[in-house]
């Protein structure tokens, strides 16, 4: 059973935040996620983990034994963790052949000759590399190399996964392939897995769970339904999900007993039921998020006296593949949707509704109110 | 380029050429003229003071396998190159290892070691001169001084010995410059290998034998090079230091007895000779290192 | 490399006596030159002078003084000439493209590893023939070519760097070949510039083996052979050959401390001592 648990995990470089009281906990087995754009301190959170930077506060469990605590000083070294790391460059040392780096860490262990080609094969099997045992990197593509690097890493038999970005330097077609190989492998293998990543496409995809992280500060955790569905902050809610989600600077009216959304171009009023939360915000500023996805022609014949709906003009229609990406706009204010078909023209006005189980009511101090 | 196909020397071409021509003018003269010039002193019959250039054939080059001081000098040589290269790849290495363990201070520590490649052969001479003179010098009364009298010598006074003086004296010198090759080519080696092979599991000793010597190749060529050559070509500092002796030749090297059968004892075509085996010692490593590097360059 | 603790003090022991060793030389020549003939009998080199003087300095200057003078004056003129030469090489053998460049490189390389007594009996009469031998003028003129084969290789490599859509933009808005060399290529050489003149520098001011072989007579004795002949002479005064090395030693330390940080790009990007 290998959890993994941070409290109040705190790094800092001079005067600088590289992360600050992180606190979670990794489930066996759990495929986790951290993601945030460059900078965030995902990375030094993970090199924490793995034991490669000491900690200025905070503690470090791996499984059931503390491996690092800053305040009682305790550093338990890389080697003894039980990890194996991936890294974003693969790090794969040049001057020896695929086999010598897969058995690398066997050799440094002294396990036995026999073992290290039984289990060095069996990896490059796994991995469908086993032609490559004799080649030097230098002869080896991207996606082989990293390969390797991943065979390097399984072959120990580690208690934990740690990656670094291990997709980034691939083009996308391999990458999205991997993608899926690399989690069906794990879901294999059964390891616990940390997985650091700004891409948020691979993090919803591949997570189990996700902390996001912006400068240094940990913003949300949760599942990627949660993040998608609940985001607790316009940062995250902004983050996830493409295209972005549309975010409207609103005051919140009441109007005849009703709860209203004013942008001064247009008005939504809001379900009753909303009522209880958002009692406190009247009046005030707010910020209106609501996604491309969730924003769809209207089919009523009620119009724009419908409580969810906008009279928005169409700007232009952009083309992606399996759907249309409609910018609109309302008055002034700017609106992406996505939608399957229109037979709206350019510059047309067209009459478009939103979801209301969507809506996000976001205070406009980055908290947030209701779904 | 399609466009001057037909004619080779184009106006561009010839304005371009008048760039690299004093160049290659003083090269081509200087280097390949006087190649030439000396390997036909080599072949003629010119003794004493006024030229002469009757070809007399190879005899010049047979007396010098006969002449127990060539072979001596040559001896020499092939002892510099076998004591001193590999001494010197060896500390350099082991400073440059020393340096990668984040020290404070660590630019100073290399601006000492580099210090003495930087100075003349003829100042590091005089200072070793002093060094190892047998009654005054540094390390004698050094040792006298710190009750270690047993280990004093004769240094280069003693003709057993004074060779490896020699040699100790130039790896002192030329250390600091392959620790600053070596330093180059660790430090070149990606910061997440290193954290590859430490979660891995290798630490210290068993990190830079696995993993970091094995990538120095490169740069420990080069600096082999360098360092071969200079073994051969060796002249300012033994000049200096033993005058060749002490008893008479124990510490001749080739570009000494050339220097000397030339121009004091006027041997000019024996002294020809002599220059050119050593150019030709010079290229049978340098050819192969060059065509070896052009050919990296490509991959 | 990460090593546990207690066996930092001995890392740092060891680094200390490496130090010791690389300077012990230099420290005695200190000592030594500041030394009376009395300090000399009385005190073992590494001890400091007992009371110090300068006199040992001031008869090796006296000595040396035409020596240095001579030396700097080659060795400036031939720098200057050298590191102009080489940085035209360079940039025609990068940027402009003509046939045989290639070779030309190859045959410059060869030269940087010349031994020069296989040229020297020639370069002798050559000399003597051009009305050059014990002059500073023969000086710079050897100095000067050997040095080109040097050069040329260092601003090859320096200029190789430089885009080469950066001249074709030049080219494009009319500019000929010298006018990119004037206006594009030189503006962006001051690295380079004190990078190779202070290898040049080092180099030519520390040569033995031209001094000796072209300029033994007074005129144009450099000091690398005006120390040597220090040395040499039967009176050992072994203050006075300190300080004479010293004053030799002057203008490299002097550089070393200053560009010191050049002076290392130089060795590194393949510099060839001897």
């Amino acid at each position: 059973m290998v959890s993994i648990t941070l409290e109040n995990l705190t790094k800092m470089y001079g005067n600088t935040i590289a992360v600050k009281d992180v606190n979670l906990q990794i489930k066996d087995k759990e495929f986790f996620v951290f993601l945030g754009p460059s900078g965030c301190g995902k990375t030094t959170t993970l090199l924490a983990i793995a034991g490669l930077i000491k900690a200025d506060a905070g503690e470090i469990w791996i499984g059931d034994e503390l491996v690092t605590s800053a305040e009682k000083g305790i550093h338990k070294p890389p080697q003894e963790r039980g990890i194996a790391m991936v890294f974003q460059d693969y790090a794969i040392y040049p001057h020896m052949t695929v086999f010598d780096n897969i058995a690398f860490p066997l050799t440094i262990s002294k396990v036995k000759k026999d073992e290290i080609k039984e289990r060095v094969k069996k990896t490059a099997e796994l991995l469908g590399i086993s032609q490559l045992l004799n080649r030097k990197p230098r002869q080896l593509s991207g996606g082989q190399r990293q390969r390797v690097a991943l065979g390097r890493a399984i072959v120990r038999r580690p208690k934990v996964f740690l990656m670094d970005e291990p997709l980034a330097n691939l083009d996308a077609k391999l990458r999205v392939q991997t993608r899926t190989e690399l989690k069906k492998l794990q879901l294999e293998l059964g390891v616990t897995t940390v997985y650091v990543t700004h891409d948020q496409v691979e993090a919803m995809t591949m997570a189990d769970k996700i902390m996001v992280l912006r400068d240094g500060l940990v913003e949300q955790i949760g599942t990627p339904d949660d993040l998608y569905n609940h985001p607790s902050n316009t940062f995250v809610a902004g983050f996830i999900g493409s295209p972005e989600m549309n975010f409207i600077d609103c005051t919140l009216v009441e109007e005849r007993e009703k709860l209203c959304l004013d942008a001064k171009e247009f008005k939504i009023s809001l379900p009753a039921e909303t009522f209880p939360k958002l009692k406190s915000y009247i009046g005030e500023e707010v910020i209106m998020g609501i996604r491309p996805e969730d924003i769809y022609e209207s089919k009523s014949v009620k119009g724009t006296t419908q409580d969810n709906a906008v009279k928005m003009t169409l700007d232009l229609i952009e083309p992606v593949g399996p759907f249309l990406l409609l910018h609109l706009r309302a008055g002034r204010i700017p609106f992406v949707a996505t939608v399957k078909q229109t037979r709206a023209k350019l510059g047309q006005e067209v009459v478009m509704e939103m979801d209301f189980d969507k809506i996000h009511i976001f205070d406009k101090k980055t908290a947030k109110a209701i779904l | 380029m399609n466009l001057s196909f037909g004619r080779v020397f184009t106006r561009e071409t010839m304005v371009n050429l008048l760039f690299v021509l004093p160049s290659l003018v003083l090269v081509g003269y200087f280097v390949y003229v006087l190649i030439g010039w000396n390997i036909v002193v080599s072949v003629s019959d010119w003794r004493g003071l006024t030229p002469s250039y009757n070809i007399v054939g190879f005899g010049q080059y047979i007396t010098l396998f006969q002449d127990p001081v060539f072979l001596t000098s040559l001896t020499n040589n092939l002892i510099l190159i076998l004591l001193f290269v590999p001494s010197s790849l060896a500390l350099g290495l082991f400073l440059a290892i020393l340096l990668d363990s984040k020290i404070r201070g660590e630019g100073v520590f290399r601006n000492i070691y580099l210090l003495p490649f930087s100075l003349a052969f003829v100042i590091t001479a005089t200072l070793w001169a002093w060094m190892y003179n047998p009654d005054v010098g540094v390390i004698n009364t050094l040792f006298q001084a710190i009750g270690l009298r047993f280990l004093k010598s004769g240094w280069i006074t003693d003709p057993n010995i004074a060779l490896a003086c020699v040699v100790l004296a130039i790896v002192w010198q030329f250390s600091g410059y392959t620790m600053l090759i070596f330093s180059a080519g660790i430090k070149s080696i990606p910061e997440s290998q290193i954290m590859a092979a430490e979660v891995d599991g290798a630490k210290g000793f068993n990190l830079y034998r696995r993993v970091v010597i094995p990538q120095l190749k490169t740069p420990a060529l080069s600096a082999f090079v360098v360092l071969m050559i200079f073994a051969l070509k060796v002249f300012d500092f033994i000049y200096v230091l033993t005058g060749g002796g002490p008893a008479g030749y124990s510490t001749y090297v080739l570009p000494l007895l050339m220097f000397r059968e030339t121009f004091l004892s006027t041997h000019f075509a024996y002294g020809a000779a002599i220059a050119t085996l050593l150019f030709l010692l010079v290229l049978v490593i340098v050819v192969p290192y060059l065509y070896l590097s052009s050919r990296r360059e490509k991959d | 490399m990460r090593i546990p603790n207690p066996r930092r003090i001995f890392l740092y022991i060891l680094l200390i006596f490496f130090a010791f060793v690389f300077l012990l030389p230099l420290w005695t020549d200190i000592t030594t030159s500041f030394k009376s003939i009395h300090d000399i009998i009385y005190t073992i080199p590494v001890e400091p002078p007992l009371s110090p003087t300068i006199e040992p300095l001031i008869t090796a200057f006296n000595i040396m003084e035409r020596p240095l003078l001579n030396s700097l004056t080659f060795t400036a003129v031939a720098t200057l000439f050298s590191c102009l030469l080489g940085s035209i090489n360079g940039y025609a053998l990068t940027k402009i493209r003509f046939r045989g460049a290639n070779t030309m490189f190859l045959l410059f390389s060869i030269g940087i590893f010349l031994p020069y007594q296989a040229v020297l009996v020639p370069l002798v009469l050559t000399m003597s023939r051009l009305g050059l031998y014990n002059s500073i003028g023969g000086l710079i003129l050897t100095h000067t070519t050997y040095g080109i084969t040097i050069t040329t290789l260092l601003f090859r490599n320096f200029y190789g760097l430089i885009p080469d859509s950066l001249i074709m933009a030049a080219k494009t808005d009319g500019a000929g070949t010298w006018t990119i060399y004037r206006r594009i290529i030189l503006p962006l050489s001051l690295l380079p510039f004190v990078v190779v003149a202070v290898l040049q520098f080092t180099s030519i001011w520390n040569d033995f083996l031209f001094g000796v072989t072209l300029a033994r007579g007074s005129e144009a004795m450099p000091a690398s052979v005006a120390l040597a002949n220090l040395k040499g002479t039967t009176e050992v005064n072994w203050n006075v050959q300190m300080a004479g090395a010293l004053w030799y030693a002057l203008p490299v330390l002097i550089i070393y401390l200053v560009l010191g940080k050049y002076l290392i790009r130089g060795y590194m990007a393949g510099a060839i001592k001897g």
